[in-house]
């Protein structure tokens, strides 16, 4: 009796703080929920979209394998079929495998990591709309019969506007390239999450290791995405424009399209892997009953895999003609990357050697894991050797290779994934009747599908095509990869009936049903809004993080931050690498703002994919002013000082400090942008060095005055935000020196367009030109950008959102202002030198 | 006495080993583009890459005798052992990464 009264009397503080959290955190009834911009709403919106995308992709690609199942297929005609295996692919990639991988990260990372949310919730939703927009896009496309039809990877010249002139390829090109946005928009927010928002005391030696996966994946993708969305941009012009970056007959060259393609496409594969390798770091333990092995020898092997691949993106080019010297760098490459796969997988195994593994649904997918993922590795290490991938290219042994990998890497681990959160994301069990059987019908149909396709392809057939004569010898086997793709997919059906029947009958979980470390089980079943309610801290020696006796705790306002306040969503900001307490974040609360700008960037996108420009460009306008209206709306308008945060901590707001989330999110943004403008470069460079008709085009002289011009008033532009800087903080005003740099930015921006203008030779005639617009258009838009950061500051300025104690906007226009000055002496130096390149360096 | 914080300017320590092997990889393959395209002649060529090879050589030797010899900063407790012991092997494994991958291809033939 006296136990239940002081269960109650313990209940009742963590009723009425879950109460007034909830007032503060949750997200409104009826039309209010497309207001949402919680991470867990919005992590369960990615994976049901990516799951409805990868249901559409895995149907295209049953129709391909009806097609082939049987020789003289007349089941479709090759349009159809072109349609079809271009959009599989598409959708499969770009549609649920990034989108899944991210959707993981968005709706685990902060609970694993004890926070309460990502450090930019209304970006997170941008990111979902964007996404679900472009796959929509994608998706009445195919529906309309106009889909993309040059393959997933969309080489030129196949994909340019002579071989296919219809809207096929531009649905793809900015298709593609609107998801890209919501994939980078939530790698920088992953990015800075990490960093910033850790639990206190969660010092980077004991961050959980799915946090490394995903910090490094994060990295990986805000570097391997800019070179395809430049590609993109690129080709889409070309299209548009008729500007030659790819036709080889006015000076471009169509493998800089690869180039481009596979800068992104080999870490991509990469990018999928991690995120599901830390899914398997985080499971195995569990199962094993032991901690990891090898923690810091996984660290390192995740760093040494991110950047190794991004080094060999040459090998799905090994049959383009370049010189043996260069393959094998990139063969030695591809070879070596196996090494720190290797080191996680041996650290798996021996993480179950050495434990006390338990059988459940998890560790099956986990057992199909190890045997899909490790055929991939091995042949992929075949085709990684030149002389093997001569015979091989372009054959179903590649297709079958690429299968082994991305379902390896992907499928099976996500299915393990699934199944260990379900719980979690439902707070029920999980129901093992249907799930066994599941699993075998899809291991078994997988291998019967996609192993027979190593036959097919040593046996000569090649990739892509729609039919194949009786008389080649592929017959039986095409049959039984056919009939393996059923099994398969029933196999998919039952996982999802499966998942159905937990949801209506699985066994109510209230607390971590598998005994895991892990923060995200020290919370309610299903997690509320919040999160936590109180932040939880990781004292010295603390191992066993996720008890029960912890969740109630938290539960109870134990933890950090177990308090309601002014009606903020607070959270805490830690240093990067210890984890100590330095700021309070306050987050912004439910909006439609992100749905709206998403809309404005998806009429963006149609207005150009329907070639109305202006329109696009009203679009465009829409969506950067409703940029700056979300700008308004955030931070907090007066000074607070330090407020207290619990354990008799106080700490400043992030409006008051240096380290904000904000400025490390600009560091982000910069490093994409400036690998997207290393690309540009290297597009320069690469054209110069490998194109014909460049050294007998006329030498262009572009106005050394404009140039000049352009470059000083960047200077002026950077000192002038140095100087508005220097003025809020002395107490000053700053109105003066933001006019200036006003004034110097539509300066450099003139002087941008005009020399555009006087571009010789013409960009349509030549790529010289095309790449001295490109550069040259580079830099105009950025002085543009950079008076979007001037406007905001200006109206942020007077209705007191900056003062001496909150300069960060300033801060935050001075970065980008310095950036647009070294870029724009580069891009414009360039331009000056492109002449010299090509008369005084002339090639024989 | 509580532990400093470690700088996060440290963190960028974690890719400089494998930063270094990406850009002998860049250099290596640019300087092999330019010099088949302008027709150097085959010992110049194979100079001018091992040149490059032994200059990236020499930084990531160069950082791995810095970062060796300095030993685990003092005073940063468990996080900078942690980093220093994952930049170290970073360091040991980028110096092999690059001997692996690119001492063997200069033997061959440059503009085939």
């Amino acid at each position: 009796m006296s136990e239940s009264a002081e269960q109650q009397s313990q209940a009742a503080p963590a009723l009425r703080l879950h109460r007034e959290l909830v007032a503060i955190w949750g997200t409104g009834p009826g039309l209010q929920r497309l207001a949402a911009v919680n991470h867990s709403i919005i992590g369960r919106r990615m994976m049901i979209t990516s799951f409805v995308f990868f249901a559409i992709a895995g149907v295209l690609g049953m129709l391909t394998r009806v097609q082939l199942a049987t020789p003289n297929g007349n089941f479709m005609d090759a349009e159809t079929y072109n349609q079809v295996f271009t959009m599989h692919g598409s959708m499969m990639l770009f549609l649920f495998a990034i989108p899944m991988v991210e959707s993981f990260a968005v709706y685990l990372t902060p609970k694993i990591l004890g926070t309460r949310d990502f450090a930019f919730p209304r970006l997170t939703a941008y990111g979902y709309w964007c996404y679900l927009f472009g796959g929509t896009i994608l998706t009445v496309a195919l529906i309309a019969g106009v889909a993309p039809n040059s393959g997933w990877f969309m080489y030129t010249p196949l994909s340019s506007n002579i071989y296919t002139p219809g809207v096929n390829a531009d649905v793809w090109l900015l298709g593609v390239t609107f998801v890209e946005i919501s994939a980078l928009s939530l790698a920088v927010e992953i990015v800075v999450s990490i960093l910033k928002m850790r639990a206190p005391d969660m010092s980077l030696d004991r961050m959980p290791i799915f946090g490394w996966y995903i910090l490094v994946t994060a990295m990986m993708m805000i570097v391997a995405f800019p070179p395809l969305i430049l590609g993109s941009i690129l080709l889409e012009v070309e299209r548009a424009f008729g500007l030659p970056f790819f036709d080889p007959t006015r000076g471009g060259d169509a493998l800089l399209w690869q180039h481009l393609f596979w800068l992104f496409g080999h870490p991509d594969v990469y990018i999928i892997f991690l995120p599901m390798a830390g899914v398997l770091s985080t499971i195995i333990p569990v199962f094993a009953n032991r901690p990891l092995v090898g923690y810091r020898a996984i660290v390192v092997a995740i760093v040494a895999l991110a950047l190794l691949s991004f080094g060999i993106w040459v090998h799905h080019m090994f049959t383009v003609g370049i010189p043996h010297l260069a393959l094998a760098f990139f063969s030695l490459g591809s070879a070596i990357v196996a090494v720190p796969t290797a080191v996680q997988i041996f650290a798996w195994l021996a993480t179950l050697a050495h434990g006390r593994p338990r059988w459940d649904v998890p560790m099956l997918y986990i057992f199909g894991f190890f045997f899909i993922f490790v055929m991939g590795g091995l042949t992929g290490v075949m085709v990684a050797m030149v002389p093997f991938d001569w015979q091989a290219h372009d054959t179903y042994f590649v297709v079958a290779h690429m299968h082994y990998v991305v379902a390896g890497a992907l499928a099976f681990p996500m299915l393990a994934g699934f199944y260990y959160w379900l719980p979690l994301l439902t707070g029920r069990a999980a129901v093992h009747r249907l799930a066994v059987p599941a699993f075998w019908l899809v291991f078994v149909g997988f291998n019967l599908t996609f192993f027979m396709m190593h036959l097919t392809g040593l046996l000569g057939m090649p990739r892509r095509i729609y039919t194949y004569q009786d008389d080649e010898g592929w017959n039986w086997l095409n049959l039984l990869s056919s009939v393996g793709g059923f099994v398969m997919t029933i196999g998919f059906a039952l996982v999802v009936i499966d998942l159905v029947v937990q949801l209506r009958y699985g066994r109510r979980v209230r607390y971590n049903p598998w005994g895991s470390a892990t923060l995200e089980w020290a919370m309610p079943i299903p997690p509320p809004p919040y999160a936590f309610a109180s932040i939880p801290s990781l004292g010295p020696g603390s191992s066993q993080i996720a008890s029960r006796d912890l969740a109630l705790s938290l539960a109870r306002g134990e933890g950090y931050l177990g308090f309601a306040r002014n009606g903020w969503q607070e959270t805490l900001g830690v240093h990067m690498t210890t984890g100590e307490p330095e700021q309070l974040i306050v987050l912004p609360q439910p909006t439609y703002l992100p749905l709206f700008t998403g809309i404005a960037t998806a009429a963006a996108v149609l207005a150009l994919l329907f070639k109305f420009y202006l329109l696009s460009l009203v679009a465009a306008l829409a969506t950067a002013g409703l940029f700056l209206l979300a700008a308004q709306r955030a931070g907090l308008a007066r000074d607070y000082g330090p407020l207290p945060v619990g354990h008799g901590v106080s700490v400043p707001p992030h409006t008051e400090v240096a380290e904000a989330p904000a400025w490390l999110a600009l560091i982000c943004t910069l490093v994409a942008d400036g690998t997207l403008f290393t690309s540009l470069l290297f597009g320069t460079f690469y054209l110069w060095i490998a194109a014909p008709n460049w050294s007998a085009v006329m030498a262009p002289a572009p106005s050394r005055m404009l140039v000049f011009v352009a470059v000083a008033a960047l200077a002026v532009a950077a000192a002038a935000a140095r100087g508005s800087m220097r003025a809020v903080a002395a107490g000053g005003k700053a109105s003066g020196w933001m006019g200036l740099a006003v004034l110097a930015l539509l300066a450099a921006t003139a002087a941008a367009v005009g020399l555009i203008a006087g571009v010789l030779p013409h960009p349509r005639e030549h790529a010289l030109g095309a790449t001295a617009s490109a550069l040259l258009s580079y830099v105009a838009l950025h002085a543009g950008i950079g008076l979007l950061f001037l406007i905001s500051n200006l109206l942020r300025l007077g209705a007191g959102f900056i003062a001496p104690r909150r300069v960060l906007d300033l801060r935050l226009t001075r970065l980008w202002l310095d950036y647009t000055l070294v870029t724009g002496v580069i891009a414009m130096g360039l331009v000056l030198t492109l002449p010299a390149l090509v008369t005084v360096l002339a090639r024989p | 006495m509580s532990d400093r914080p470690v700088p996060p300017r440290q963190l960028w320590w974690l890719a400089a080993g494998f930063t270094v092997w990406c850009s002998a990889l860049v250099a290596l393959y640019a300087i092999h583009g330019i010099g088949c395209s302008f027709g150097w002649s085959a010992d110049s060529l194979r100079l001018w890459l091992a040149a490059i090879l032994l200059a990236h050589l020499t930084v990531l030797s160069w950082m791995w005798r810095d970062i060796t010899s300095s030993g685990p900063p003092a005073g940063f407790g468990p996080t900078g052992a942690f980093l220093h012991w994952a930049v170290t092997a970073t360091l040991i494994a980028a110096l092999a990464a690059t001997v692996i991958t690119f001492v063997p291809p200069l033997l061959l033939a440059t503009c085939i």
